[in-house]
C-alpha cells in the first residue's frame, strides 16, 4: 500500500465515497465473483507500486476462507515499506485520484479507485471493519487499526489501534516492514479464465521479480486451489521518470484548473514549466496563435481564452514527451515470465520503442509461446496487460483483442479459419501497453479503447513475433529433414554398403561419392549447452559441407548481447558485426568435410537463450542458416549508433547533447513501418531553439 | 508352388543376391544404392490373355536411398535376405509373425510394424520371382474349411500321407486347410461332386451345412473367412483345374465382398505377381447382388462414406470393367443400399437352400440346376 506521506501531500481528494454505493458496478465490484477479484487485485496492485518505489523485492501472500453464506475473508500480505500510522487512515478511508496531473507516469494504481473500495466494499456487504496492520522499518513495532469508513463525510473510523512487535504466521520470524490487511466481503470464490488465480497468475508473468503465492480454503478449512509463483529475477523494474503533461494530450478541464493553481506569473513561463515539449519559442508562437499577451497572468486566463490556448497547442509544432517515464518487461523477462506459467517450445517476444499519441507516451510489448502442453485445436490464449496489470474482462471488445484478430496469423503458420478472428493452434499471446495514460472504453477499466497508433504498434509487434515463430516452424521442419538426411548418410548407408558386401563377399564401395550425391547441400546445425559449474551457456555451431567443391562462408550468429551477458570463450576469434550478432569467417571448407564454432555466454540462466538464429554470407545456400540481408545490417548497426546517441543524452542529460542527437537522428534514414528497425517516437523536430 | 518351376535352394538365394548386388553395384559406381520393382497398385494391372488372369504390367518404380524411409527399406531388405539364407541353409522356416519379432535384433532395420514385414516379403517375392514358400516363410493367415464329398490326402507332421474324405471323416467344423497346399504337402485324389460354392461368412457357411446343401446340392462347401487366404485360394484353383468343376461365389452384397471375388476370379492386386497360380479365371459370382436386393425385397443397410468410395474405386478397376459389373456397381451407387447374405432369413433359416440358391444356380448364366 504505498503512498506514504511526501506522495500523499500531492494526492487531490474527492468525496465519491457516495458515488461509490451508487456505482460499484463501474468500479469491479458488480458480481459476487468479481468483487473478491477486483479486492485481491487492489491490494497487490498497491503492494507492488510500494515495493518498486522503495526499491523491495515484493514478497506478496494472498489468502482467501470461504465462510458462512456468502462471507470471503481476504487476508493479503506484503513486504513493503508499510504505512506510516499517520497516513493509514488517509490510504485507506478516502479515494484517491492518482497524482496524474503534475506528474505523469506508468502506475498500476491510476486504473483502480484503491483499496479504500475494498474497504467500503467490505463494509457494505458484510457491515466488518477492515484490520489493518503496517510496519515501517524506522519504527520498532507495528500498528495494527481497524477501519470503518463514514460513506458521506468522505473519512476514516478507526478503532481499536494498538502497538506490538509483528511475528509472521509462517516463518516466526519478525517482519521489520511490510503490510497486512485482512477483510471480509460478500462474495464467491470462482475458478477459470476469470478468477483470482488467473488473476494472480497472469500478475505474475509480467511481475517476474515478483513472489507471489494464493490459498483459497473452504469453510471446512480444505485447500481448494493455491498457487505459487516465485520470481524468476532479482531485477526490479526500472525507476520510472515523472514527465510533465504533453500539450497534446490535455483536455480543456485540466488546462484550466493547472491555470487555476498555477503560481507562475506569466503565460510563457506557464507553459514553459508546466509541460513537457515546450520550449520558449513554442510557448510564444502558442500565445501568439491564441491571441494572448505573454505576460498574461495564468490565474486570470478566462475559459474561453483558455480554449484558445487549447487550440493553437494543435497548430504549433512541438517537442514530444520524454519517452522514459515507461517501464517496459523487457523481452527476457517476458520470456522467463511466460515459460514459468506456460508450457511450451518456444518463445518469441518484442518490446517495441517508446511512441506517443496523443501527447502520450506508450510502448507495446508482445510475448507468443507455442507448442509443448497447449492445445492445438482451441483458440489461442490472449494475455492482456495494461501498465502490468491483467485485463480479464471484455476480452471481445478490448483494442488489444482486435489487434490481435487484424492480423493474417496463417502466414506465420497458426490456423485462422475464415482468414480473420483469433487464431487457433497450440500457442498464446501476451500483450502489454505501457502507458502514462492508458484510455480505456469505460471505468471499469476492462478493456483499452480504440487509438489507430496504438493498434498500428501492436499489429507490427504481433507481425515480428508471428516472423518468429514462422521461422521457428521452418527453422524446426529443416532440422528434421537435415536430421533424416544425417541418419541416412552416418548410419543407413555404411550399414547397407556393408551388409550387401558381406552377403555378396565383395569388397565395401567408396561412400564419399554417394553422400555427396545423395546431400548435395551445406548443412549447418546448431547446439545450445548449459556448463552447469561454469554457470556458462555453451553454444556449438557445426557447418557441414556435403557439395563436391570447397566453400567459403561468413558465418554469422544472433546472441542475447546486453550489459549483463558476455561472449566468455570464442577460440575462433572473429568479430562483432553489430550489437548482439557476431561472425567468424570459414575460409575453406573442402568437400566432405565440416567445421565448428564454439563459444560461450556468461550472464543467462540456463534455459535463458533456447533458439539460436544463424545467418550466413557467402555463394551457396547453407540448410539450417539464412543469408544475411545486407540492407537489415546497416539498419541495425544505424539502430546501434542512434541508441548509443540516445543513451548519452539519457546519462548527461545536456541540452546541447540532446540537440545534437536531434541532428544525428536526422541524418539516419528512418525505415518505414515495414522494417523491422523503429526508430520510435524521436520524429525530428527542427528549428528547437532554448 | 509345384505345379511349375520349384526352384532349389542355390536358385533362391542367388536370386536375393541379385537384389544386393544390384544395390553394390550402384554404389560401387559411386551411385545411391537402389531397388527397382513394379509398381502394386490398380494402375498397373493388366489382363494378361494367355494366362486369362489380371498381372502387373510394366511399370516399375525405383526404391533408392536418397531418402531415409527408402534408404531404411533396402536395409530391411538386406536383412531379410540375411535371414533367410540362414533359414535355408539350417532348413528351418518361420511365420512373417516370427520375422516381424526377430527384426527386432536388426537395428536400424527392425520393421515397426507387421504390416511393413508383410510388404517388404511380397516386395522381394515380386522382384525375384520366388514365393515366400521359397523363403521358407509362412503366413499366419487362417486357412479355410472345406466340406463336401471330396477326398485329399495330406502329408502330416511325420511325414505319413493321410487321407480325408472332407463329409466322412471331419466335423461340424470341417476340414482345415493347411498353409501350404503344393503337391508336396496335399494331393487331390477323389471327388464326387458337381461344383464347388465359396461362401464369404462363417454363419452362411453353417446355415448350408446344417441344412444339408453339400449333399443335396452335390457341391463342395469352401468358407473363405473374409478375404481368402493364398492357400484357400490355391486349393480352390487346383481344385478347379485338376477335377475340372465351376466355382461359384456367394458372398454379402456390398462393395468389400466384390473385391473377395475378384481376388478369387482375377487375382489381387497385392498378389498380382502370381495370379496364375492363385486365380480361378472361371469363378462366378452367385450372390448377393444388388438386383438381388430388389428381387428378393431384403433388408439391408446404407452404404457408408467408405462404401461409396470403394464403389467408385471399382468402377475404374480393370477386373470389374465388364458390363454386368459396371450395372451391378452403379445400380448399387443408385440404391445407396448394401444387404448381408443372412438378410436372407428374413422368409426363414430354409429359404436360402429351398428357394435362393436353386434359383440363382439354375439361372442359364451360370447353368448349374439340380
Amino acid at each position: 500500500m504505498s503512498e506514504e506521506k511526501p506522495l500523499a501531500g500531492k494526492q487531490k481528494q474527492i468525496a465519491i465515497s457516495e458515488f461509490f454505493e451508487k456505482n460499484k458496478h463501474f468500479l469491479g465490484f458488480d458480481s459476487l465473483q468479481r468483487s473478491i477479484i477486483t479486492a485481491v487485485k487492489e491490494a497487490v496492485d498497491n503492494s507492488l507500486d510500494a515495493c518498486e518505489e522503495e526499491r523491495i523485492l515484493p514478497d506478496i501472500r494472498v489468502e482467501i476462507n470461504r465462510l458462512d453464506g456468502d462471507r470471503i475473508e481476504l487476508i493479503s500480505q506484503d513486504n513493503g515499506p508499510g504505512i506510516p500510522r499517520g497516513a493509514i487512515e488517509h490510504v485507506f478511508g478516502k479515494f484517491l485520484l492518482g497524482s496524474r496531473f503534475h506528474a505523469i507516469r506508468q502506475t498500476r494504481g491510476q486504473q483502480g479507485i484503491g483499496i479504500t473500495g475494498v474497504v467500503m466494499y467490505g463494509q457494505l456487504t458484510t457491515g466488518s471493519k477492515t484490520s489493518v496492520i503496517s510496519k515501517v522499518k524506522e519504527e520498532s513495532s507495528a500498528v495494527q487499526v481497524d477501519l470503518g469508513i463514514d460513506t458521506r463525510k468522505n473519512k476514516a473510523i478507526k478503532s481499536g489501534e494498538s502497538r506490538d512487535v509483528w511475528i509472521d504466521d509462517i516463518t516466526g520470524e519478525e517482519i521489520k516492514h511490510g503490510l497486512k490487511i485482512r477483510t471480509e466481503m460478500k462474495a464467491k470464490y470462482q475458478r477459470g479464465r476469470q478468477s483470482v488465480y488467473q488473476y494472480l497468475r497472469m500478475t505474475s508473468i509480467v511481475n517476474p521479480h515478483a513472489t507471489i503465492s494464493l490459498t483459497v480454503k473452504d469453510r471446512d478449512g480444505e485447500l481448494i486451489e493455491e498457487g505459487h509463483w516465485p520470481r524468476t529475477t532479482g531485477r526490479l523494474p526500472r525507476v520510472v521518470e515523472e514527465i510533465k503533461p504533453h500539450p497534446h494530450g490535455i483536455h480543456l478541464g485540466t488546462l484550466q484548473r493547472m491555470l487555476r493553481e498555477a503560481e507562475e506569473r506569466k503565460m510563457t513561463s506557464f507553459l514553459r514549466h508546466n509541460f513537457s515539449g515546450v520550449s520558449m519559442r513554442a510557448a510564444r508562437e502558442i500565445l501568439g496563435k491564441a491571441g494572448l499577451e505573454e505576460s498574461r497572468q495564468p490565474r486570470r486566463i478566462r475559459a474561453e481564452e483558455a480554449q484558445a490556448v487549447l487550440d493553437s497547442f494543435q497548430k504549433v509544432k512541438l517537442l514530444n514527451p520524454p519517452t522514459d517515464c515507461l517501464s517496459p518487461i523487457e523481452d527476457l523477462l517476458i520470456k522467463k515470465g511466460l515459460s514459468k506459467a506456460i508450457d511450451s517450445r518456444f518463445a518469441s517476444t518484442v518490446t517495441r520503442d517508446t511512441r506517443v499519441t496523443q501527447g502520450n507516451p506508450f510502448q507495446i510489448e508482445v510475448g507468443l509461446v507455442f507448442g509443448g502442453d497447449l492445445a492445438s485445436d482451441s483458440p489461442i490464449e490472449i494475455l492482456r496487460f495494461a501498465n502490468r496489470v491483467p485485463l480479464m474482462y471484455q476480452q471481445g471488445g478490448c483494442l488489444l483483442t482486435k489487434a490481435v484478430e487484424s492480423v493474417d496469423w496463417k502466414r506465420y503458420g497458426l490456423d485462422q479459419p475464415g482468414g480473420r478472428g483469433i487464431p487457433k493452434g497450440p500457442a498464446a499471446v501476451l500483450i502489454h501497453l505501457a502507458s502514462t495514460n492508458v484510455q480505456f472504453t469505460s471505468e471499469a477499466k476492462e478493456a483499452v479503447a480504440g487509438n489507430e497508433e496504438v493498434l498500428g504498434e501492436i499489429r507490427r509487434a504481433l507481425m515480428e513475433v508471428g516472423k518468429g515463430l514462422k521461422n521457428h516452424l521452418k527453422k524446426s521442419s529443416q532440422r528434421k529433414k537435415a536430421r533424416e538426411k544425417f541418419e541416412l548418410i552416418n548410419v543407413i548407408l555404411p550399414e547397407i554398403s556393408q551388409k550387401t558386401s558381406q552377403l555378396l563377399g565383395r569388397e565395401e564401395p567408396n561412400l564419399a561419392p554417394i553422400i555427396t550425391q545423395i546431400m548435395n547441400a551445406v548443412f549447418c546445425e546448431e547446439a545450445l549447452g548449459w556448463d552447469a559449474t561454469r554457470k556458462l551457456t555453451t553454444c556449438d555451431i557445426t557447418v557441414f559441407n556435403y557439395t563436391a567443391r570447397a566453400r567459403a562462408y561468413t558465418i554469422l550468429a544472433k546472441w542475447p548481447e546486453s550489459e549483463t551477458v558476455a561472449m566468455v570463450d570464442n577460440p575462433l576469434g572473429g568479430r562483432k558485426e553489430t550489437h548482439g550478432l557476431w561472425a567468424w569467417r570459414l575460409d575453406t571448407l573442402d568437400p566432405g568435410s565440416s567445421a565448428v564454432i564454439s563459444f560461450t555466454v556468461s550472464g543467462l540462466s540456463k534455459g535463458d537463450w533456447a533458439d539460436m538464429e544463424i545467418f550466413f554470407r557467402g555463394n551457396g545456400d547453407i540448410i539450417g542458416a539464412t543469408k544475411i540481408d545486407e540492407k537489415l545490417l546497416d539498419e541495425m548497426r544505424n539502430k546501434e549508433a542512434l541508441d548509443a546517441a540516445v543513451e548519452e543524452v539519457r546519462i548527461k542529460k545536456d541540452p546541447m547533447i540532446e540537440n545534437l542527437a536531434e541532428r544525428a537522428e536526422e541524418s539516419v534514414p528512418v525505415p518505414n513501418d515495414e522494417g523491422v528497425i523503429d526508430m520510435g517516437s524521436l520524429t525530428p523536430d527542427q528549428g528547437v531553439d532554448e | 508352388m509345384s505345379i511349375s518351376r520349384e526352384k532349389s535352394k542355390d536358385e533362391v538365394i542367388q536370386a536375393l543376391h541379385n537384389v544386393a548386388s544390384e544395390m553394390h553395384d550402384k554404389m560401387s559406381k559411386g551411385n545411391p544404392p537402389t531397388m527397382t520393382l513394379p509398381v502394386r497398385s490398380k494402375s498397373n494391372i493388366g489382363f494378361d490373355q494367355r494366362l486369362g488372369v489380371y498381372k502387373y504390367g510394366k511399370k516399375r518404380t525405383v526404391r533408392d536411398a536418397t531418402n531415409l524411409g527408402s534408404a531404411k527399406q533396402l536395409l530391411r531388405s538386406l536383412h531379410v535376405t540375411e535371414f533367410i539364407e540362414e533359414m535355408i541353409n539350417n532348413g528351418k522356416s518361420s511365420t512373417l509373425r516370427e520375422m516381424y519379432y526377430i527384426s527386432e535384433a536388426w537395428g536400424n532395420g527392425k520393421f515397426h510394424s507387421q504390416n511393413e514385414s508383410n510388404n517388404l516379403a511380397e516386395d522381394l517375392e515380386i522382384v525375384t520371382k520366388c514365393l515366400r514358400e521359397d523363403f521358407r516363410l509362412r503366413p499366419e493367415e487362417d486357412g479355410a474349411r472345406i466340406i463336401g464329398n471330396v477326398t485329399f490326402e495330406e502329408r502330416n507332421r511325420r511325414g505319413d500321407w493321410m487321407r480325408i474324405n472332407c463329409r466322412d471323416d471331419v466335423g461340424d467344423s470341417g476340414y482345415g486347410v493347411p498353409y501350404n497346399v503344393e503337391s508336396e504337402k496335399l494331393r487331390l485324389i477323389d471327388e464326387d461332386i458337381d461344383f464347388i460354392m465359396a461362401i464369404e461368412t462363417g454363419g452362411m457357411f453353417d446355415r448350408l451345412i446344417e441344412n444339408g446343401f453339400d449333399e443335396e446340392a452335390r457341391c463342395a462347401l469352401i468358407h473363405l473367412k473374409g478375404q481368402p487366404a493364398r492357400s484357400t485360394r490355391r486349393i480352390m484353383r487346383r481344385m478347379s483345374d485338376e477335377w475340372k468343376k465351376p466355382i461359384v461365389v456367394f458372398a454379402d452384397c456390398d462393395p468389400w465382398s466384390f473385391r473377395i471375388f475378384a481376388s478369387i476370379a482375377y487375382g489381387a492386386i497385392k498378389t498380382a505377381h502370381i495370379s496364375e497360380y492363385l486365380a480361378s479365371k472361371g469363378a462366378i459370382y452367385l450372390g448377393i447382388t444388388a438386383d438381388d436386393i430388389l428381387a428378393y425385397d431384403l433388408p439391408s443397410d446404407d452404404l457408408s462414406k467408405q462404401d461409396l468410395g470403394a464403389l467408385q474405386a471399382e468402377l475404374s478397376d480393370p477386373r470389374f470393367s465388364t458390363g454386368w459389373w459396371q450395372q451391378q456397381i452403379e445400380l448399387m451407387q443408385e440404391l445407396g443400399k448394401k444387404a448381408e447374405q443372412q438378410s436372407l432369413a428374413k422368409y426363414g433359416l430354409d429359404f436360402v437352400t429351398d428357394t435362393y440358391l436353386p434359383e440363382k444356380l439354375a439361372h442359364p448364366d451360370v447353368g448349374l440346376a439340380y
